[in-house]
């Protein structure tokens, strides 16, 4: 079954004297359970296709289909659904929210979904264990270092049961070790849980951690191999 | 966890919050305390009048040419149900004379001491009208005239038997500047034909309505021959104006409150841009556009009921300084009454911290998440 498939995806910036095409033409699907790096130099779309799959973004035209469901036709309401339940997203600098502890930002989705504290609670404090940190429940993401920060997102992603988990340079910041840490993480969700993951880097060595690469250049699929 | 994540952020920005929340404190005081003291200053001069309010006057009709009330009036008037008493006076303007001071005061004739002794309070002496007379309280002051002093009305002496309280306004007639003499006295001096005023004291404020229709059916029957007055409507338009001063009053203290809720804008719209990745986020992981709106609502109602609750507070005590400042007794603060004030600053306050946070929460919630994302 694919979970995401795209449909000649064009993404053009217009502004009164020039026009840039971030994407063009791209065709591509990730089935259920893959895990798949696009890669490609920065500058080459590889962002703007991910946030198009994360429904962020809107295609200038071709049709995105997530979980069989076309986005274009839905409101703004449909698509945050869409984002809440069936999409985990893991950010470049982790983007937890400052205020609240490492319990509470996995929580946070599940507020939004409406579940009571007792549930949210739990469920956090399973995935927390999960990414390896239940020690850290309290902390907030100032007292934790970036890879700790990075596996509390991962855990926050993860807290809807989504259907795809969605990497932009899950890595970037982090260290070797730590960067090495998170793709374990990540692999471990792949293989043990099932959760298909879609990840954007331009760092070749995590190409040994996926099942398939799709390499992207100029706002084209130039390659894509399994 | 909305509450606490809105908590969170405003105390995050620890020194601006409290900024913005003795601004709040500020406004709703400022209304609050005027509108105490305005209600303390309506309470005060409504309780000089109230004496009044059971009081019913009953005048000739001068404009139809009746210049006095007769005696079988009167007597009917006398006998109208729920009437504690009945009291026919004439009155003219004439020369009084003590030593080298001479003044034109009113002068009234009664029928009986013990009318002039339910009316008034005797300050000295006693009130006796056999041939004396009784003098009020400025005369005695403004002449030097002590009991047992003689003074002349119209050149003929009388010894004056009592001086009366000091008391203002009371049955339609300032007695301060007065002088009672018995009714033969009076005949004796001038020529009047009828009385010129019956004072009627109401068995309760409940029957004045009932009385001046009985009275305007008996005499007024026929000619529009007799006035019939009451403080009612006196009480009421100085209950009216005492009310829009009040408002007036608090009005301008609002604008304080508009500061406040101009200063309440600056700090959510700073606090939307500081926050613009972290709405982002928030978006981008499933937050809808109203639970945005929902989460600067809720800081801008915290600044507001914090602020408020404090203002109103402390509006007693800003309402008890005003008074005692103003020096009105400080009784009336714990009226039910000021209650009404301190809600309405309460309410005031807290609306205009909400109304301030409106904007800020809408356009914190227009963001699109993937360029509040990009934000730096």
């Amino acid at each position: 079954m694919k979970v995401v498939e795209l449909v000649d995806v064009y993404k053009i910036y217009k502004t009164e004297y020039y026009e840039v095409k971030a994407l063009e033409c791209v065709n591509m699907a990730v089935k259920e359970g893959e895990f798949v790096a696009i890669m490609g130099p920065s500058g080459s779309g590889k962002s703007t296709l991910l946030n198009i799959i994360g429904c962020l973004d809107k295609p200038t035209r071709g049709e995105v289909i997530i979980n069989g469901v076309e986005t274009s036709i839905l409101s703004d309401r449909e698509l945050t659904e869409l984002r809440r339940d069936t999409i985990g997203f893991i950010f470049q600098q982790y983007n937890l929210i400052p205020t609240l502890t490492a319990l509470e930002n996995v929580e946070l989705p599940m507020v939004f979904r409406g579940l009571s504290k007792a549930e949210r609670e739990a469920r956090a404090r399973e995935l927390l264990k999960i990414v390896g940190i239940e020690e850290l429940a309290n902390r907030m993401p100032r007292e934790m270092s970036g890879g700790q920060q990075q596996r509390v997102a991962i855990a926050r992603a993860l807290a809807n049961n989504p259907s795809i988990l969605l990497c932009d340079e899950p890595t970037g910041n982090l260290d070797t070790r730590s960067g090495r840490q998170i793709m374990d993480i990540l692999k471990k969700l792949n293989e043990e849980e099932r959760v298909t993951v879609v990840l954007v880097t331009h760092d070749p060595s995590l190409a040994d951690y996926v099942d398939r690469v799709v390499r992207i250049r100029d706002g084209k699929v130039v390659e894509d191999v399994f | 966890m909305y509450f606490e994540l809105a908590r969170r952020n405003l105390e995050r920005a620890r020194a601006r919050s409290i900024l913005a929340v003795v601004g709040i404190v500020i406004g709703v005081m400022a209304i609050a305390s005027i509108g105490i003291f305005g209600n303390t200053m309506k309470q005060t001069v409504l309780e000089r009048f109230q004496d009044e309010a059971d009081t019913i006057l009953i005048l000739p009709r001068y404009t139809e040419g009746y210049s006095g009330i007769d005696e079988d009036d009167v007597e009917l008037i006398e006998k109208v149900n729920y009437i504690d008493y009945a009291i026919a006076l004439k009155d003219e303007r004439g020369e009084v004379e003590y030593k080298d001071n001479k003044a034109f005061i009113n002068i009234y004739g009664v029928k009986d001491e013990d009318d002039l002794k339910k009316l008034y309070n005797v300050y000295e002496g006693s009130i006796k009208l056999k041939g004396t007379a009784v003098i009020g309280y400025r005369v005695a002051e403004d002449f030097g005239v002590e009991v047992g002093d003689k003074v002349s009305i119209e050149d003929k002496n009388f010894k004056v038997a009592g001086v009366l309280e000091e008391q203002g306004m009371k049955a339609g007639i300032s007695p301060d500047m007065a002088v009672f003499i018995s009714m033969d006295d009076f005949d004796n001096l001038y020529d009047q034909e009828g009385y010129s005023l019956v004072v009627i004291e109401a068995e309760s404020i409940a029957y004045v309505d009932t009385i001046e229709e009985s009275i305007d059916s008996l005499i007024n029957k026929k000619d529009e021959k007799v006035e019939i007055r009451d403080f009612q409507s006196l009480i009421e338009s100085v209950e009216e104006s005492m009310n829009s001063m009040t408002q007036f009053l608090m009005a301008i203290a609002a604008i304080s409150l508009l500061v406040a809720g101009v200063s309440i804008l600056n700090i959510m719209l700073m606090s939307t841009f500081e926050r613009t990745k972290e709405i982002g986020v928030m978006r981008a992981i499933g937050a809808f556009k109203e639970t945005i709106v929902l989460i600067f609502l809720m800081e801008a109602t915290i600044l507001g009921v914090v602020g408020s609750v404090v203002g109103a507070v402390l509006s007693l005590a800003g309402g008890y300084y005003i008074i005692s400042m103003m020096g009105f007794s400080t009784a009336y603060i714990l009226h039910l009454s000021s209650a009404f004030y301190i809600s309405e600053g309460f309410v005031v306050g807290t609306v205009t911290a909400i109304a301030s946070g409106l904007y800020p929460a809408w356009r914190a919630s227009r963001l699109e998440p993937i360029e509040a994302l990009r934000y730096e």
